[in-house]
């Protein structure tokens, strides 16, 4: 599933998906503006069948944290 | 424009749209909620002249807000709303207000009106998030939203990076609920020309500066009468949060400085209260006078209901296909 999220994020964002690890930021380290992140959780969100409120987004800063929070949700 | 030898009569006419349905207006124009300048006295105006008003709660408190509905209702029995800025640390307060007071309908700007979307929704509030993505806009499509309002950058004060030609058509696609195009609209070819990008209505703020009901400092006005096509400016592409505005003193030294790579707090310096000193002292020298890119377009100061008028008059005759240029 990580690499689905990075493959997700890398086109949603547009960087390349291996410069990515679980630790990547958003904000920090992809620049990403409130724009770019609507857009990333509408591709999550499309790609694992799963509705991110938007009061959750605020946990959810960086590549490993959307994993933590799609399997969480998954169960 | 050039001289137009109109065959329609656009006097006493309505345009229909699902926008006019939607909020129960003569014709589909809604007047921006322009921080500072958006008040009650140019709210009540634009409604009593068969548009949409909308009050600018900005950074205001909520008693403000609350004061500004009750005197706009004072001025007209027409439909008007308020716009809430959600990054306004009164922001939860202003949702409440409007709530209990009741109003058509409520536009929001920077950032995400989910959380308000019930307690409106109750109130028989129409909800109509402002949008600069598709992403966002079928976001807030999904949690209830009425219509949303595509701003395009060439619209005044914050802005997107993308521009009214390309964002309206994407969101118009994009979404079910209707769309109305802002940013980069002067006239009636440009409520025209959002019609055939897909929108149902548009939002204009500029062009409501320049009305003889706009309570901002004359000085603001004549600004926008004066300027010109290259006339406005982008301070704080850097800092994230984007500001468009007529170029002057003040915007000069603040790009100045932030090619220079000054800290964000020193920049910040020169644009605090720049917006409420344009506006109600007329310092428009160092003040931040926003504006959009269509300032150019702005020839004389006319009422709200002249105004409408002549848009709508323009716009008729654009979309019958009776203009003939000379």
């Amino acid at each position: 599933m990580l690499e689905r999220i990075k493959e997700i994020v890398a086109e949603s964002l547009g960087t390349e998906a291996g410069t990515l690890t679980e630790s990547t930021s958003f904000k920090e380290d992809l620049g990403a503006d409130s724009l770019d992140l609507f857009e990333m959780v509408m591709a999550l969100e499309e790609e694992f069948n799963v509705e991110i409120p938007t009061e959750d987004l605020e946990g959810i800063q960086t590549i490993g944290d959307v994993e933590a929070y799609i399997q969480n949700r998954e169960k | 424009m050039k001289k137009v030898n109109s065959i329609v009569k656009a006097k006493d006419s309505v345009m229909k749209t699902k926008v006019t349905d939607l909020l129960d207006i003569q014709y589909p124009i809604i007047q921006g909620g322009m921080a500072w300048v958006a008040e009650h006295h140019l709210a009540a105006a634009v409604s009593e002249a068969g548009g949409f008003g909308i009050i600018g709660a900005a950074n205001a408190p909520a008693q403000w807000v609350r004061e500004q509905i009750r005197l706009a209702k004072e001025k007209t029995d027409k439909p008007f709303g308020v716009n809430v800025m959600l990054m306004s640390p009164y922001a939860d307060e202003v949702a409440q207000v409007i709530a209990e007071e009741g109003v058509k309908a409520v536009t929001t700007g920077a950032g995400n009106p989910e959380k308000y979307m019930e307690m409106w929704k109750k109130a028989g509030i129409r909800v109509i998030p402002v949008v600069a993505s598709v992403a966002l806009a079928k976001r807030m499509e999904r949690c209830g939203a009425d219509a949303v309002v595509a701003e395009g950058c060439e619209s005044g004060g914050h802005v997107g990076e993308t521009t009214t030609m390309a964002l309206v058509p994407q969101v118009a696609d994009g979404v079910q609920i209707p769309v109305i195009a802002a940013g980069g609209i002067g006239d009636g070819r440009g409520i025209a020309a959002a019609f055939m990008l897909g929108a149902q209505a548009v939002q204009m703020g500029t062009c409501f500066v320049a009305t003889t009901e706009c309570q901002v400092h004359q000085n603001y006005k004549d600004m926008i009468l004066k300027a010109k096509d290259i006339d406005t400016r982008v301070t704080g592409r850097t800092t994230g949060h984007p500001v468009r505005a007529l170029r002057n003193q003040m915007t000069r030294e603040y790009l100045k400085k932030e090619a220079e790579g000054a800290p964000f707090e020193e920049l910040e310096q020169l644009t605090l209260g720049g917006l409420r000193r344009a506006v109600t002292e007329g310092d428009v020298k160092n003040g931040s006078v926003m504006s959009g890119q269509i300032a150019g377009l702005i020839k004389e100061e006319m009422s709200c209901k002249d105004l409408i008028q002549k848009l709508m008059k323009e716009t008729e005759t654009l979309l019958k296909g009776t203009a003939v240029y000379e």
